[in-house]
């Protein structure tokens, strides 16, 4: 039971990382319809931030500084690829422009740092392990699922609670509507890229210690987003959240319980869902209705 | 366009859950395919040789590392193996046989190489091998370790410098049972690979009189998370662990056994590849004290080796691996043989081959076997720290 246990609080940590990562996939696909394909690459930019500027260990200040330094630049790489995309309507162009910017960033960052594994180290104050029901667990796990936690209220309370969420919940819902009332949706678009690019960036570094850095993880990371968005239902915060849960749990558990089968869990589960809710579990409130 | 005219005529939500489902969909299935690269040009020395070796993907630090081991003996001996001055054609192998295959291919058809020399992944060797089984041509694998290749599916025409599975994994199991007061659990990738190491490991630990505490194959390539099979080991009461995994879950393997409290209670067994180079290197501390088997340690004592080790860092900045003396091998085979026949036909070459010889090899004195695999010095390497980096210290010679 212990064993479980233990396993559920690492599927916690992943669906922490996982709910940092998708709700911006989500919420530009639901609010802008564009599909980005290039969100994994934007993680791992944050990753390579993260080995440039921690490698081997280093100071809390260090790791803190990482982390903005990857916000930031994740932010730009939004706000960029929001100006790239806002041109262009349909679906399969989009996808096809996002992934050449996916396979370019890629491939700089695999010139700039080479092809080989990169492993960054937690910040020293908290690399340590806990006894958590008898098992070693490592702190920095835990770290990670109290980061997840704070977001997912931040978030809540921002995009559910204030004036500035209505307006991004509105624009998810109908933007000709908000636009008519005078309220730039351009800039409410380029801000919620930019912001959704930069939590991806900044999961990329806080993933470090768990996932490391190396070429080919923007690919995994991106289908495990989308697969969370399928699941939560695109443009919802809500959704995006349990959607991460669900998967970091199925991942987790999945492995503990029937390893054989651990490989396509998450897609059995995306089947499931596809088959029973098509919208999504939690869907923004507005995509559901709208024809 | 049947599928987007269908796709438009969805209501929008269920069409943007589409598009997201055929892109997961997409993804999943397409791993590293990559865009082929050679080259070219023609002749202007005497003998051609091909290199294979991977440049992009997952497997590219090693095609590196192979490919610097090659140049550098090239580079030791004027540009000439056997007195012929070498033309090197190099061809991108990729992530695995739906790139290698046609490369390796095409550096005979096209580039009209005399010999190929490097694979790295085995299911390219293994697609390769009818193509130059029967066009007769030449084919030195530096690399790729599954048993068929040099067993039930041997050629005359293909040669291994480096290892195979089952022996490299075989010649730890006496020293497991010997070490390890207890059951030992076994844990791989499952795949082709993992298969042979785990039952080469397992049959001459048994038959040493070693008990198994458990045997895990976790998913190839996409386990990132080892916690439920770390608990599970715990759970089984394993005096030991072996296993065996390499690149990027090799450093999440030996990090998360370290974090998750196994390292220094439960000792860490594994072929070397768990260790090796730009492995080691992103483990770090978290890998001291795993021990493992492997035919090559920069830290091998002999004069050979410290006169290749310095050759290499003086050449490339970096300390050599056990796949830059594969390739390296490899180019020490190709002098003596084409020094040795009278035409560079490859059944001269085959004929040369066959009475080669010892080689004198930075990992020590190996030779071919009848089946045209390396008969080689295993060796006991575990990890230490050395004056800030970490290396695979050599605590013993394996039988």
């Amino acid at each position: 039971m212990a064993t479980y246990l233990v396993s559920m609080l690492n599927g916690l940590a992943m669906g922490s990382l996982l709910f940092a990562i998708a709700l911006g996939l989500s919420l530009v696909f639901g609010m802008m319809d564009v599909l980005n394909l290039a969100h994994g690459a934007v993680y791992l930019v944050g990753a390579y931030v993260a080995v440039a500027l921690v490698a081997d260990g280093g100071g809390l200040a260090v790791f803190v500084l990482a982390v903005l330094a990857a916000a930031a630049a994740g932010a730009v790489l939004g706000g960029g690829l929001a100006a790239l995309t806002r041109a262009i309507p349909h679906h399969l162009d989009q996808a096809l422009l996002t992934l050449g910017v996916a396979l370019t960033v890629a491939e700089l960052l695999s010139v700039a740092f080479g092809n080989e594994v990169h492993s960054i180290a937690a910040p020293a104050a908290v690399a340590g392990s806990v006894t958590v029901a008898g098992e070693t667990y490592p702190v920095y796990r835990l770290l990670v699922i109290g980061f997840g936690m704070v977001l997912a209220v931040a978030v809540y309370v921002l995009v559910e609670r204030s004036q500035l969420g209505s307006v991004i919940r509105a624009t998810v819902a109908d933007r000709p509507m908000v636009s008519a009332l005078g309220i730039n949706t351009g800039r409410v678009l380029v801000g919620v890229f930019g912001a959704g690019a930069a939590l991806a960036a900044v999961a990329g570094v806080l993933a470090g210690p768990i996932l490391g850095a190396q070429p080919g993880l923007d690919e995994r990371v991106l289908l495990l987003a989308l697969v969370v968005v399928v699941i939560g239902g695109l443009g919802s915060v809500r959704g995006a959240l349990l959607g991460a849960l669900v998967i970091g749990q199925v991942q987790a558990v999945g492995a503990a319980l029937v390893p054989e089968y651990a490989s396509f869990l998450i897609f059995a589960a995306m089947a499931l869902v596809l088959l029973l809710r098509p919208a999504g579990l939690l869907p923004a409130a507005g995509t559901a209705v709208r024809v | 366009m049947g599928i987007l005219s269908a796709l438009s005529r969805l209501p929008r939500p269920t069409r943007a859950v589409t598009v997201l489902t055929a892109a997961a969909l997409a993804l999943a299935g397409c791993g590293g395919s990559s865009l082929n690269q050679s080259g070219g040009g023609q002749s202007g020395g005497d003998v051609k040789v091909g290199l294979l070796l991977p440049l992009s993907g997952v497997y590219a630090p090693l095609g590196q590392e192979m490919r610097a081991g090659f140049q550098l003996y090239l580079d030791q001996h004027g540009g000439k193996l056997g007195g012929r001055t070498i033309k090197v054609v190099t061809a991108d192998e990729g992530g695995g046989p739906q790139t290698g295959v046609p490369a390796g291919q095409k550096l005979v058809t096209q580039d009209q190489a005399t010999v190929v020399v490097g694979v790295v992944n085995s299911a390219t060797a293994l697609g390769l091998r009818d193509f130059f089984d029967e066009s007769k041509k030449l084919l030195v694998i530096a690399n790729a370790g599954a048993d068929a290749i040099t067993g039930a599916r041997k050629s005359d025409y293909i040669w291994r410098t480096s290892f195979s599975n089952g022996a490299v994994a075989a010649t730890l199991g006496p020293e497991v049972a010997k070490e390890v007061k207890g059951k030992v659990y076994l844990i791989a990738p499952d795949y082709a690979a993992g298969k042979e190491m785990v039952a080469g490991f397992r049959k001459s630990f048994e038959a040493a009189g070693g008990e198994v505490a458990g045997e895990k194959f976790t998913p190839f390539g996409t386990t990132q998370d080892f916690q439920p099979y770390l608990s599970t080991i715990r759970g089984s009461g394993a005096k030991a662990v072996w296993s065996f995994y390499s690149g990027a879950e090799a450093v999440g393997f030996v990090k998360q056994y370290k974090e998750f409290g196994l390292a220094g209670k439960t000792p860490l067994y594994g072929p070397g590849f768990l260790t090796e180079g730009g492995v080691l290197d992103a483990q770090g501390r978290d890998a001291i004290k795993v021990k493992t088997s492997l035919h090559y340690s920069t830290e091998l004592d002999n004069p050979r080796n410290k006169e290749f080790v310095a050759a290499y860092r003086a050449k490339v900045g970096k300390p050599p691996t056990v796949f830059s003396v594969q390739a390296y091998d490899a180019a020490a085979v190709l002098d003596k043989a084409l020094a040795k026949a009278s035409d560079t036909s490859a059944p001269e070459l085959v004929k040369a081959l066959n009475g080669i010889g010892p080689i004198d090899s930075p990992r020590g004195q190996w030779s071919f076997g009848a089946d045209h695999n390396v008969r080689q010095q295993y060796y006991l390497r575990e990890v230490k720290s050395s004056g800030g980096t970490f290396v695979n210290a050599i605590t013993g010679e394996l039988g």
